[in-house]
């Protein structure tokens, strides 16, 4: 039990009371009346004193029910609570985990996690001190943030209980993994700046944050990157934990589609499954592609496991140390045409506490070959590696030709376009046109490229990046170079080194908005290159991965993560742009001149069409007249399926002990109640004046 | 119960006793349940022999009896004197006493006027009847001391008249009623003694007052009946007394000795007030009926025709 303003009930009090006993030793100002004989009345005042046995008491009962009534009166001035486990005279920060696990239904009666916890923040801005009714004690102010994989301020530091109330109903769940650390971070940055008040007056200082305050986590603890968070040394953390440790939950946590280099019409789908129920479970797999069930195919998923021994009790160990256990399912397929592909799994008649993440979509490219120009004047080796590759469509130039092609247009129906010691004229462009390029023996000028200082000493390759898309799996130190090319670039540029030689840089990757080139300095002729197995793979590799362009190839260009953000180039002059969300709202986006959309943080797993009208890419697909572009937002995250709600939560600096819901109590005000009963103690007195007096 | 505000004061006769009552009351007289020897020959029959025209007895004549009224029939006859008795017809002594105290002057209506009005019906009756009638106004008026001179009043009374006789009697009777004023406090067994002590022959005796005397009523009853009066007391109550209208915390003050009672008026207190009343009353009536005194209670907002033709003649005061 505390007191907020003991002093002004004792104050009151000393003033009140006594007031009050000397009303009652007051003559009552009685009314004069003459009548025939006082002889009757005296005899019955005598008479009705010396019937009530408790006539004293009798007496003064009113006198002891308005006591009552000021006692109650005056304890509720002094304004007391029963006190609970909510910190005091802090700031509070309430962060409400709104991510995809947070959606889990293993709540009492069926509630989500994140119902539970909007309750029980309720409940605690309920609890929060209001502004004090007598003194100049300042109302608890506390602030709200909603965070998945990204935060959000729902409501700036305010003591205005109704509008804490308000953002915290308005949180609503989202698909997206889990992230404490931005949350934090934002909270700390939202403290006001503390004010110091000296002698001259009060002063704000910049970046001193107020000291301590009162952190209310309300999540299910599965929060990969609270390692990572430093709260304040005087901060307070408290982690209410909603969800049970032991909640099963069958998942989808990994979904790809493939092609094959050499038969890219050949299909393969692979599957993550996850289970955390502590049995073996049997469940099915739908594989939908385009709204049609194409597969349908039983699967096992191994129970969870744990290396720590069963306790000696029968218990069993932690819910922590158990790991999912996981499957995997492939489906092959002949198709060569793109589509929707969904997979849903149907957990069975067990237990399946969360049902975003039981499903998954994916947008799959139709397969296709590439087209590539080659403008060269003749270089046998790149012609016969080239002709080795299985393009749609490869196009030789002399450079003559190309700039003619390039003038009529019919350069830009190309994926790539090799250079062979060849550059293009800039033209009005400080460099190379807009395009993809792969440039042998020469070196695209700056800015986007690097400075050409002419040849230099003979060299051998002895360094590159082996994660690389255009190097992988190659082998280079056999490369000896007659005659490298000495370059230079600042730090500011574009190019990044993907191969050195001991003379420097050999291959340069460059990418811009609209320019990607990989550019090897020195000509190949003139080096022991073509002679070896590596340089066909380059140039595939390398024309692969120009083709490979994000925004409208590739297998992972139109998946997007919950929590993420969109972003995507439309065909320039797209109008009219929207993105229909999986729920069916509809959402107006207005793209960059470049064409560039974002949208963003997605929020809802599933299909996002984002539809325009105006020119649209073959990749693109037509719906009403309108150019329709669909992205596939899958939750895919093994730690967000892994349900279990953890016992403490790891920061950086201590760990937090998980308060469950039902055992957090909160600050309770009697003051209310009191009124209340001094109220009813007001309405008894008037009640036994009204018997005394009533004829 | 409340001091009457603007108390009426009769100023004559017609006030006090109008015509449609003197006709009504004209048939009544007094009657007593006792024989009492006069003073004066009146229409009464008594106890004595005497000198009516009604033939009673017989008796021998003894030395010293008056020869006039020797039956000389009886002489010539006989030759032997026997005097003839005749029945003995006396007058009637009513005396009517008043309590002239202030706590007459209270209720609505008036108490005081109500008693006014009774005696002088009373009054007219007796006198109508050639009663003799002797009325005393009782009380201890602001002012009055203790008697000195021969004239003044004895202590406990405030003014009398009396041996009035016959109608031509009326006004003076009236006269003397409306020149009481209720005033000061009462002292009713000093009053009684002087009364009783007067001797002022036998006969009926009506007491109108509330009995509330403080200092008791018993004393003063005895003494008058100490006094072989045929005593018939009537207790005149406003009807404020019987059913008090009052309420909030108040301070009564009693206008005979200005003694204070402070009261909070609530259901219990009038409860009790109302049952005190009651047994006040029944005490009173208890004590009367030991005495052979007939008791009559009596609202002030009774009708005086019923009062003397209903509860008075039922009682056998009148007939």
């Amino acid at each position: 039990m505390t007191w907020l303003t003991p002093l002004v009930a004792a104050v009151a009090a000393a003033i009140a009371v006594p007031s009050l006993i000397i009303l009652y030793f007051l003559k009552l100002r009685r009314r004069e009346v003459e009548v025939s004989t006082t002889l009757l009345w005296k005899k019955a005042v005598q008479d009705l004193q010396a019937n009530a046995p408790f006539q004293r008491l009798r007496r003064n009962i009113l006198l002891l029910l308005q006591l009552l009534v000021l006692a109650a009166a005056l304890v509720a001035v002094g304004q007391p609570e029963l006190e609970g486990q909510t910190p005091r005279g802090l700031q509070h920060v309430i962060l409400i985990d709104r991510s995809a696990s947070m959606s889990s239904l293993d709540g009492e009666g069926g509630v989500s996690r994140l119902d539970a916890a909007k309750r029980e923040a309720v409940r605690l801005v309920d609890s929060l001190r209001g502004e004090s009714l007598i003194g100049s004690d300042r109302a608890d102010e506390a602030m709200v943030i909603a965070f998945d994989q990204t935060a959000e301020v729902r409501q700036q530091f305010t003591g205005d209980k109704g509008a804490l109330r308000a953002a915290i109903n308005a949180i609503e769940p989202t698909a997206a993994p889990s992230s404490l650390d931005e949350a934090v971070r934002l909270a700390r940055a939202h403290l006001p700046d503390q004010t110091l008040v000296e002698e001259t007056g009060a002063v704000t200082v910049e970046g001193l944050k107020t000291r301590g305050v009162a952190i209310h986590l309300f999540s299910d603890g599965r929060l990969p990157d609270a390692q990572r968070v430093l709260t304040g040394v005087e901060d307070k953390v408290r982690f209410t934990r909603f969800g049970t440790p032991d909640a099963a939950n069958v998942a989808v946590i990994a979904f790809r589609a493939e092609r094959t280099y050499d038969n890219p019409t050949e299909l393969t789908v692979f599957i993550g499954l996850q289970s955390t129920d502590r049995v073996e479970r049997r469940a099915e797999l739908e594989l939908v592609i385009d709204g049609v069930v194409e597969r349908i195919r039983p699967v096992t998923l191994p129970p969870a496991t744990t290396d720590a021994p069963t306790l000696e009790d029968g218990t069993p160990p932690p819910p922590d140390l158990w790991r999912p256990g996981t499957a995997s399912v492939v489906f092959r397929l002949e198709r060569a045409e793109g589509g929707l592909f969904a997979v849903r799994l149907l957990p069975g008649d067990g237990a399946d506490v969360l049902e975003v993440d039981n499903r998954a979509w994916l947008v799959v490219p139709p397969a296709r070959q590439l087209s590539v120009a080659l403008v060269t004047e003749g270089s046998l080796f790149l012609v016969s590696a080239l002709q080795g590759l299985p393009l749609a469509k490869l196009v030789e130039y002399t450079p003559d030709e190309y700039l003619a092609a390039s003038r009529r247009g019919e350069t830009g129906a190309y994926d790539a376009v090799v250079l062979d010691a060849w550059l293009p004229p800039p033209g009005d462009r400080p460099t190379m046109p807009p395009g993809r390029y792969l440039v042998l023996g020469a070196v695209p000028p700056p800015p986007l490229g690097a400075g050409d200082l002419g040849p230099g000493e003979p060299g051998v390759l002895i360094d590159w990046r082996r994660d690389h898309p255009a190097l992988r799996g190659l082998v280079l130190d056999n490369v000896v170079i007659s005659t490298t090319r000495n370059v230079e670039f600042g730090p500011e540029s574009a190019v990044t080194v993907i191969a050195e030689s001991d003379r420097g840089p050999a291959i340069l990757d460059i990418a811009s908005a609209d320019l990607r080139a990989v550019v090897v300095t020195f000509n190949p002729a003139d080096s022991y290159w073509p002679f070896y197995v590596s340089f066909p793979v380059f140039i595939a590799q390398a024309l692969n991965y120009l083709g490979q362009d994000p925004s409208h190839l590739g297998l992972d260009a139109r998946s997007v993560r919950p929590g993420s953000v969109l972003t995507d180039r439309l065909p320039q002059g797209a109008g009219g742009v929207a993105i229909r969300l999986p729920d069916r709202t509809e959402v107006s986006l207005t793209p960059a001149a470049d064409g560039r959309i974002v949208y963003g943080p997605v929020r809802q797993a599933g299909v996002h069409e984002v539809t325009w009208s105006g020119e649209r890419t073959p990749a693109d697909l037509e719906a009403g007249g309108r150019a329709l572009r669909p992205f596939a937002a899958s939750l895919l995250d093994p730690e967000e399926s892994d349900v279990g709600a953890a016992s403490t939560l790891s920061l950086a600096g201590d760990d937090v002990a998980a308060l469950d819901p039902s055992r957090s109590n909160v600050n309770r005000r009697l003051w209310p109640w009191l009124l209340l009963a001094a109220l009813g103690v007001m309405m008894l007195e008037w009640f036994v004046y009204n018997r005394k007096v009533q004829i | 119960m409340l001091r009457t505000e603007n108390p009426k004061r009769p100023a004559s006769l017609d006030e006090l006793l109008d015509s449609r009552l003197i006709s009504r009351v004209s048939r009544l007289d007094v009657t007593s349940r006792k024989m009492f020897s006069g003073k004066l020959k009146g229409e009464r029959r008594s106890k004595k022999r005497g000198e009516s025209v009604e033939f009673a007895d017989h008796r021998p004549y003894v030395v010293g009896d008056d020869l006039r009224h020797i039956d000389w029939n009886i002489f010539g006859r006989l030759d032997r004197l026997f005097l003839k008795l005749f029945l003995e017809e006396e007058d009637l002594c009513l005396h009517v006493v008043v309590d002239c105290s202030a706590s007459h002057d209270c209720g609505q209506p008036n108490k005081f006027f109500f008693m006014q009005q009774a005696a002088m019906a009373l009054g007219y009756v007796g006198l109508i009847n050639y009663n003799r009638v002797a009325m005393t106004a009782i009380g201890v008026q602001p002012g009055q001391h203790p008697p000195t001179e021969p004239q003044t009043p004895p202590a406990g009374i405030v003014s009398a008249v009396r041996d009035l006789r016959g109608r031509r009697r009326t006004h003076e009777l009236a006269g003397w009623l409306c020149s009481l004023r209720p005033e000061g406090g009462s002292s009713f067994g000093e009053a009684a003694k002087r009364i009783a002590l007067s001797r002022r022959g036998k006969g009926v005796m009506v007491v109108m007052s509330d009995f509330f005397f403080k200092e008791g009523y018993e004393t003063g009853l005895r003494l008058l009946m100490g006094r072989g009066y045929d005593v018939f007391c009537l207790q005149v109550l406003s009807p404020q007394e019987l059913e008090p209208d009052l309420a909030g915390d108040l301070r009564l003050r009693d206008v005979e000795d200005a003694d204070a009672a402070e009261i909070t008026v609530s259901a219990p207190l009038l409860k009790r007030y109302k049952a005190n009343l009651a047994a006040y009353c029944d005490q009173l009536r208890t004590f009367c009926a030991r005495r052979d005194i007939t008791l009559l209670t009596v609202r002030s907002d009774t009708p005086i025709d019923v009062l003397l033709l209903d509860y008075m003649r039922r009682r056998g005061v009148l007939r």
